[in-house]
């Protein structure tokens, strides 16, 4: 198959000036792509930051709790206590503007969201307004890279197993249409319709509260292992539920669509054909059902890798997981807006890429797509 | 029962299709003996089950069969009782291939022709691929098609290149038929004929048997050897090329070489009124009766085969 993997040329015998005019299509069409993604980026991020700031309310919010602070705190204070009432209020509203000024309020937003902007494009993702990492540190960075690796643990567990177990066997089903497990699968698709936090609410009760074989939650048993290998397997036996109840609640549905998927594709007349050809059905299946499905599939996946990034916000609670969606969850709670800016802006760069390279793998899987030749296939 | 020049026998094939409506009897006994190195044509109008004995040949069955019965002999074995794997190892391809109804779709888009072609003697003769990819490139050249196709993709190629290269890999594992299911149904009239041409030129040169497919009476006539005129899932007439083309014996095949344009002669094309009777529950009689100009009472029940000095026809009116 690696014979494939080539972007033809149509003219054998102009190789060479062909070569370049390749070169210079797939770099004008890089250039062009990635401008155009960048741009998406840059709206989507401001978008986002408009909105985290709720439009601007979020300034108003800010300012009355600042101004209802600054009271209360003077107010308390013995020290003012026996200020005349003038002073005391004008030193209040000292006090209060020489905060607002701190926090820079007093320019209007659309001013201030331009700095925002450009510390976001540039990764630049300044400190949490309200929250902190469990280490005490104000640092987006800090409270964003102390999930990840938690975050990817759970859901790369859960949607790699369920990715790939689902894809074979719909594939296999789709080859038995019909057939009992084929009925069984369909029947069995509505149970996606319950959320993941919902099994995991049930796997706690029977394997942590009756069977009391596997812990109710968190990553890690209390007193941390010493050695690496006690300490993985503790966090792989806190990883069972969670990451079976997030491949519960989708495989039958998965396995569904992709049977579906198959099913489509295996009526073509090529796969007809191969059958007549008298193909043993292993080739039947790689050759001409995965093989020309191969750039759908290699997009799903890209889009399930990128996907991970988000995290499970109400799956991670039940099961006091300590990832990224627990921390997005309560960052759009608080209003803490570079929080939610950081894990947007991250996010939008891993979708602008995948897209990016996406382009390049389907030219890779699939002879028909040429970069940068405008016209799809015939 | 029959002689050693017989290499297909088919007795009272049976393909039925379930339907929301009921059942679809698409072959409904079919009778037909195919000679080695002929080439038979299976005329008749869309929905006679032209296709659908094609498939059932080949036993490239839908999913929503009814009914798959009767004896398909290939010299003299009944591949009927076959189970799955011993048919694709003993019968698919090597002994049975096929150019499909719409061979611009036969292709694997994302496989190189030359690999596809090459395809069947990798699997079936265990040939080397360096090996399978020499034979491809002979049958290319056979076919006409330029020898460096071979390394391009079926969307690169024009619909009549993709025919011929459908026919090329339809004759690499030097099979004892080949079944072409209306193989120029989808190009341009100019093309048709080369195609035509090609294959006139190929069944002289090499021994296999053809069954060709076709509502196209005026094309099959030039490479027919007998004719087998289909209505409504059952066959009507069976007769050779001389006789048929000129004095055809059943209504229906009259009616069709009526509806043919001339070349010379003044007659305007005739054309057959009503259409073709649904196959889910097919009038009990003949199955022609209603649309027939010479019916009479006896029509209403099943008409006999009937066998005029050779040729079988399925009518009341030659008993």
């Amino acid at each position: 198959m690696g014979s494939d993997v080539e972007i033809t040329t149509p003219k054998a015998t102009k190789q060479k000036s062909g070569f370049v005019t390749t070169l210079t299509r797939v770099l004008k069409y890089s250039g062009v792509r990635l401008l155009s993604l960048f741009i998406t980026v840059v709206i989507g991020v401001y978008l986002t930051i408009m909105i985290a700031n709720m439009g601007g309310y979020v300034d108003q919010m800010m300012k009355s709790e600042i101004q209802e602070r600054i009271t209360m705190q003077i107010q308390a204070n013995p020290a003012f206590r026996t200020m005349d009432p003038a002073t005391r209020s004008q030193l209040t509203q000292e006090k209060i503007q020489s905060e607002i000024d701190r926090l820079g309020l007093e320019r209007p937003l659309v001013i201030r969201s331009m700095g925002f902007l450009k510390n976001a494009l540039t990764l630049n993702l300044g400190r949490a307004q309200l929250m902190s990492s469990d280490s005490g540190s104000r640092n987006v960075k800090a409270i964003i890279l102390e999930r990840i690796p938690y975050t990817l643990l759970l859901m790369g567990t859960a949607n790699l197993i369920l990715f790939f177990s689902t894809l074979f066997l719909a594939l296999a089903l789709s080859r038995k249409y019909g057939s009992f497990w084929d009925k069984f699968v369909i029947t069995l698709s509505p149970t996606s319709s319950v959320p993941p936090w919902f099994y995991g609410i049930f796997l706690i009760l029977i394997f942590a509260a009756v069977l009391k074989i596997l812990p109710f939650g968190g990553v890690i048993d209390a007193p941390v292992p010493k050695d690496f290998l006690g300490r993985a397997l503790s966090v792989g036996r806190h990883l069972i539920l969670p990451a079976s109840s997030l491949i519960l609640s989708s495989f039958f549905l998965s396995i569904f669509n992709w049977r579906t998927f198959f099913l489509i594709y295996s009526s073509e007349d090529y796969v007809e054909t191969a059958k007549a050809k008298g193909l043993p059905s292993r080739d039947i299946e790689r050759r001409y059902i995965l093989r020309p499905t191969l750039p759908t599939i290699i997009t799903a996946f890209a889009l399930l890798l990128i996907g991970l990034w988000a995290g499970a916000i109400i799956t991670e609670t039940v099961f006091q997981w300590p990832g990224l969606g627990r921390v997005t969850f309560r960052a759009i709670n608080l209003y803490d807006t570079p929080v939610i800016v950081g894990t947007t802006i991250i996010y939008a760069y891993l979708l602008a890429i995948t897209v990016f390279l996406l382009d390049f793998v389907y030219a890779l899987v699939d002879p028909r797509v040429k970069i940068g030749s405008g016209g799809g296939p015939q | 029962m029959k002689d050693n020049n017989t290499l297909l026998h088919v007795e009272n094939l049976k393909l039925y299709f379930k339907a929301s409506k009921g059942i679809v009897q698409a072959v409904d006994g079919v009778d037909f003996d195919l000679p080695n190195n002929k080439a038979v044509v299976i005329i008749g109008e869309s929905g006679c089950g032209k296709t659908s004995m094609a498939k059932a040949l080949l036993r490239l069955l839908p999913k929503n069969v009814a009914e798959y019965s009767g004896k398909i002999l290939l010299n003299g074995v009944d591949t009927m009782l076959m189970s799955d794997e011993k048919y694709r190892t003993d019968v698919r391809w090597v002994r049975m291939s096929m150019v499909p109804q719409a061979a611009m779709n036969s292709l694997n888009p994302v496989l190189k022709v030359g690999d596809q072609v090459a395809e069947p003697i990798i699997v079936h003769h265990s040939v080397p691929k360096e090996q399978a990819l020499d034979q491809a490139k002979t049958m290319f050249q056979r076919v006409g098609v330029p020898v460096d196709f071979l390394h391009r993709y079926a969307f690169e190629l024009s619909g009549g290149m993709r025919q011929r290269v459908a026919i090329a890999m339809s004759l690499v594992a030097v099979p004892d038929l080949v079944v072409l299911d209306e193989p120029t149904s989808a190009l341009d009239v100019l093309t048709q004929a080369n195609i035509m041409n090609l294959l006139k030129r190929i069944k002289k040169e090499i021994a296999t048997s053809f069954i060709l497919i076709t509502h196209d009476i005026s094309t099959s006539s030039e490479l027919a050897d007998n004719v087998v005129v289909m209505y409504a899932g059952q066959i009507v007439e069976v007769s050779d090329n001389r006789r048929f083309f000129t004095a055809p014996l059943h209504p229906y095949s009259a009616k069709l070489m009526a509806s043919v344009p001339r070349l010379r002669g003044k007659e305007q094309p005739d054309f057959i009124t009503g259409q073709p009777p649904s196959l889910i529950n097919p009038p009990t009689g003949c199955r022609f009766e209603e649309r027939c100009h010479k019916r009479f009472s006896k029509c209403s029940e099943e008409p006999p085969t009937v066998n005029v000095d050779g040729i079988l026809v399925k009518c009341w009116l030659y008993t």
